[in-house]
């Protein structure tokens, strides 16, 4: 696969304040990234500094091998994007502003954008003023997915979108990916990120702190097993194996709770022992990984770890 | 302290209102006291005054105007309508642009009542009105003051409090109108339409006989009846009373209204009034000019505030055409007695022609400023743009950011060339129905050749855009304007030197309709304009959007 979107220690500061910090990674093509942080992390700072609305202090960023401040025009033309708040002219109706903006994109399908309108359910008489935050936000997706882009950059895109609306957005997102194109999406609604993304970043105080695949970020998390025996068993057993952090005895010794990260090999082997009720353990969600980032200070920058 | 109540914090918005429209106003009213305090040194000039005047009367009473205190009040009855701008905008946002943002719903989450929020913004409103009648009233005793007025500090203070009740009935309407718009501006427009057929009520009994009832239905009809600066004529109390009780009448029926609608709604209106229900459509806008590009789309936007400044700016050099001859007899022999006026005039409209044809030339001069001025306000809608937001996804698509900018200057200067060919037919016209003899290339020449001026404020609003806000960019072009009018039109008498006179763009727009197109001078303008432009758009294409 090659690189869609690559980012070298990409650095921006607002005069004093930090924006971001040498943040370095990549998107291969046809995949769909998802960008994780709180606010104020740096998410919005370095889409725009990918859209060139921002110049770069320092690093460099490519999309499709294209210098994203040099060559930004080129780029344009590949791109998709919903910025994090959008604002448009408050007096054109949305009908007026998607066909204002597929005159200045050129060749967009025409009964394409009328699928979109119909799929959005979207009432194209309003002006753009009188929309509820979630139509305004249909009207900046349609224009985003209007003409087919090879990659779509989408900064918090479903922020008030109606659960209903947001599925529908979840199987663009989807059909799209199927189509081959690159999806480049920042969020905090990480089962909208788990449901539609194949690799995350997670971005924390304007440096990357994690990389890798949804199923490797996964695999870092700590979770949860509980094991119910049919006699008592020695809890002490289970404190020395690999991959268990804590344990606790249930039941007067029938059963243990278990806090593990990483394989649970041994524990099965060693539970195997003895006669087993049952097993259950928690499936770790982007959820709890997220709050293991965030959690205090968090692990340090030099944490980072880029498995992609 | 201006945080503890909503009165409290509505009156600290008001804060620079209240000072800049009291002030403004104030000097409003000082000015012609200023300029008529040197008419007034014989008694030809006084017959003149009056005369003059007289030629107005269906727009403002003719009640001693040969004083400083009645010609300032006929003067104010004139502009009326100008003093009524603040109120008729402040009131129609009052509530329904704090809705329209959604901040309303916050402040009515709080633990009080809705009638209690609305008046207490009601009551700040009023209370910023009473700061400006203080403020128009004392600027007002101290103008009297200064050029001889007779009237005392008392009359300056009613003559500000009834300004300021007029000003509040206005408002009561405008807050009315707003309970059954959906947005503020259309409440403002319907409340500006219905002033000015308040205003033409108030003319009918001026112009027809016997026809002193129509203008009783308009509330400006009693606030004339209170002239505080005029001592002999005085003070209408039971006017000004009834205009008390229509501000608090309106005002009520608006609040009583709002407490009683859905925030975000409007009062239901009879069926017979109301719009056909809206039906959603899916469908997509074919062939609209103004969305074929951002030159098109940018015309698109200027498109009415052009036709609105067009109206204005041709209307104005139409009109004087019109009726210079019919004012010529009067204004030389009002003008013959001030000599201040009469080289004011000299230097301002050229020199040594005609007096018809140099007061003429002279009012021509104000033509470059009020298109400045539109030019100004277009810069303000760039700048915001990119404040607010608006040009990211624009900027998102396969556009040039030099095109972008480039695109929206040439609208701007689109419409400015607009301007000054309606202006030149305008002109034409008005000279053809008059039987004024105009050298049309002259005229040609005092019409298009405000257009490079046109062009450099807003050159240089763009270049200011590069780096300041939108606030501050419009603030520093109209202090721009301001400076250079004043070396301009102040700078001669004064006998500044000519470096200092030609800081000023208006010294190389010299005075075409009687000497012609000074076209090397106006190339120069031209120049600096592209120069300007050539750095805001280096700077614009180089820096961070919305940062």
């Amino acid at each position: 696969m090659t690189s869609m979107i690559e980012v070298e220690k990409l650095t921006k500061s607002y005069g004093g304040k930090r924006g971001i910090a040498e943040v370095s990674f990549q998107v291969e093509e046809g995949d769909v990234f998802g960008f994780l942080g709180p606010n104020g992390a740096g998410k919005t700072t370095t889409i725009r500094l990918l859209m060139a609305l921002l110049h770069a202090d320092a690093g460099a960023a490519r999309i499709a091998g294209l210098d994203c401040w040099k060559q930004s025009l080129e780029i344009k033309r590949l791109i998709g994007y919903v910025p994090g708040e959008p604002a448009l002219d408050p007096n054109l109706t949305g009908g007026q502003i998607l066909e204002y903006f597929a005159n200045l994109r050129g060749s967009v399908d025409q009964a394409y954008l009328k699928r979109l309108v119909e799929r959005f359910e979207l009432d194209t008489s309003r002006k753009f003023r009188q929309y509820s935050t979630g139509n305004k936000r249909k009207v900046v997706l349609i224009q985003a997915f209007m003409h087919r882009p090879r990659l779509l950059i989408l900064d918090e895109p479903t922020s008030g979108l109606d659960p209903l609306n947001q599925q529908e957005f979840d199987r663009m997102v989807l059909e799209a990916r199927d189509e081959g194109r690159t999806i480049f999406l920042s969020s905090h609604v990480l089962s909208e990120v788990e449901k539609t993304c194949t690799t995350v970043g997670i971005i924390r105080a304007g440096r990357i702190v994690r990389i890798g695949d949804v199923a490797e970020v996964k695999a870092i998390k700590r979770y949860e097993m509980t094991i119910t025996f049919a006699t008592a068993i020695p809890v002490e057993t289970f404190k020395t194996l690999d991959g268990v952090l804590e344990v606790e005895a249930l039941n007067h010794g029938h059963g243990v709770r278990l806090a593990m990260q990483g394989s649970a090999d041994a524990v099965v082997k060693a539970a195997a022992r003895y006669p087993v009720v049952s097993l259950t353990s928690y499936e770790p969600s982007l959820e709890d990984i997220f709050l293991r980032y965030y959690e205090g200070d968090g692990p340090r920058s030099t944490e980072a770890d880029h498995v992609a | 302290m201006w945080l503890r109540s909503v009165f409290l914090k509505t009156l600290r918005d008001y804060r620079v209102p209240i000072l800049g429209w009291g002030i403004g106003m104030g000097l409003v009213v000082v000015s012609p006291m200023a300029s008529v305090a040197t008419f007034l040194s014989t008694p030809q000039a006084r017959e003149q005054l009056v005369g003059l005047a007289a030629t107005f009367a269906w727009n403002a009473d003719v009640v001693a105007v040969d004083t400083i205190g009645g010609y300032a009040t006929f003067k104010i009855g004139i502009f009326i309508f100008l003093i009524a701008v603040w109120p008729l905008l402040a009131a129609s946002r009052m509530l329904r642009a704090e809705e329209d943002r959604g901040s309303l719903d916050v402040l009515l989450s709080l633990p009080r009542a809705r009638l209690g929020v609305a008046l207490e913004k009601l009551a700040a409103m009023w209370t910023a009105l009473l700061a400006m009648g203080l403020l128009i009233g004392l600027l007002t005793f101290a103008g009297g003051q200064k050029f001889g007025g007779s009237f005392s500090l008392g009359d300056g203070l009613l003559f500000g409090l009834n300004l300021a009740l007029l000003c509040a009935v206005i408002g009561g309407i405008a807050l009315l109108i707003s309970q059954f718009t959906q947005e503020a501006g259309p409440a403002a427009g319907s409340t500006a339409g219905l002033l000015l057929v308040f205003i033409v009520m108030d003319m009918v009994h001026r112009v027809i006989p016997n026809s002193e009832w129509i203008s009783r239905f308009s509330p400006i009809y009693y606030y004339n009846r209170s002239k505080p600066l005029v001592p002999s004529y005085g003070t209408n109390a039971g006017a000004m009373v009834l205009l008390l009780v229509l501000a608090l009448v309106f005002s009520a029926a608006a609040v009583w209204l709002f407490a009683r609608r859905d925030v975000g709604g409007t009062v239901p209106l009879p069926r017979w009034l109301r719009r056909p229900a809206h039906a959603a459509s899916r469908t997509l806008p074919v062939g609209d000019w103004s969305l074929r590009s951002v030159y098109a789309r940018s015309l698109g936007m200027i498109a009415m505030p052009s036709v609105w400044w067009t109206l204005g700016i041709a209307g104005f050099a139409g009109w004087m055409i019109f009726v210079v001859q019919q004012m010529e007899a009067r204004l030389s022999t009002l003008f013959a007695s001030s000599p201040t006026v009469m080289n004011l005039i000299k230097h301002i409209g050229g020199g040594d022609a005609s007096f018809n044809a140099g007061f003429l030339s002279a009012m021509f001069v104000l033509l470059p400023l009020f298109l400045m001025a539109f030019a100004v306000t277009q810069v303000n809608g760039w700048s915001a743009d990119e404040q607010d937001g608006r040009l990211e996804l624009l900027l998102a698509t396969p556009q040039r950011r030099l095109g972008v900018l480039l695109a929206r200057f040439a609208a701007l200067g689109s419409a400015t060339v607009f301007i000054g060919v309606i202006t030149l037919l305008a002109s034409a016209v008005a000279a053809a129905a008059s039987g004024l003899t105009l050298d049309l290339g002259n005229l040609a020449a005092a019409t298009l050749g405000m257009i490079p001026l046109g062009v450099l404020i807003a050159a240089v609003g763009y270049l200011a855009a590069g780096w300041l806000r939108s606030a501050a960019d419009t603030g520093l072009l109209s202090f721009l304007l301001l400076i250079w009018f004043f070396i301009s039109f102040i700078g001669p008498e004064l006998k500044w030197p000519d470096a200092t006179l030609r800081l000023s763009p208006f010294y190389y727009y010299g005075t075409p309709l009687l000497h012609g197109l000074p076209l090397v001078p106006l190339l120069g303008v031209l120049a600096v304009s592209a120069v300007a432009l050539s750095l805001g758009a280096l700077r614009f294409v180089r820096k961070d959007i919305g940062v």
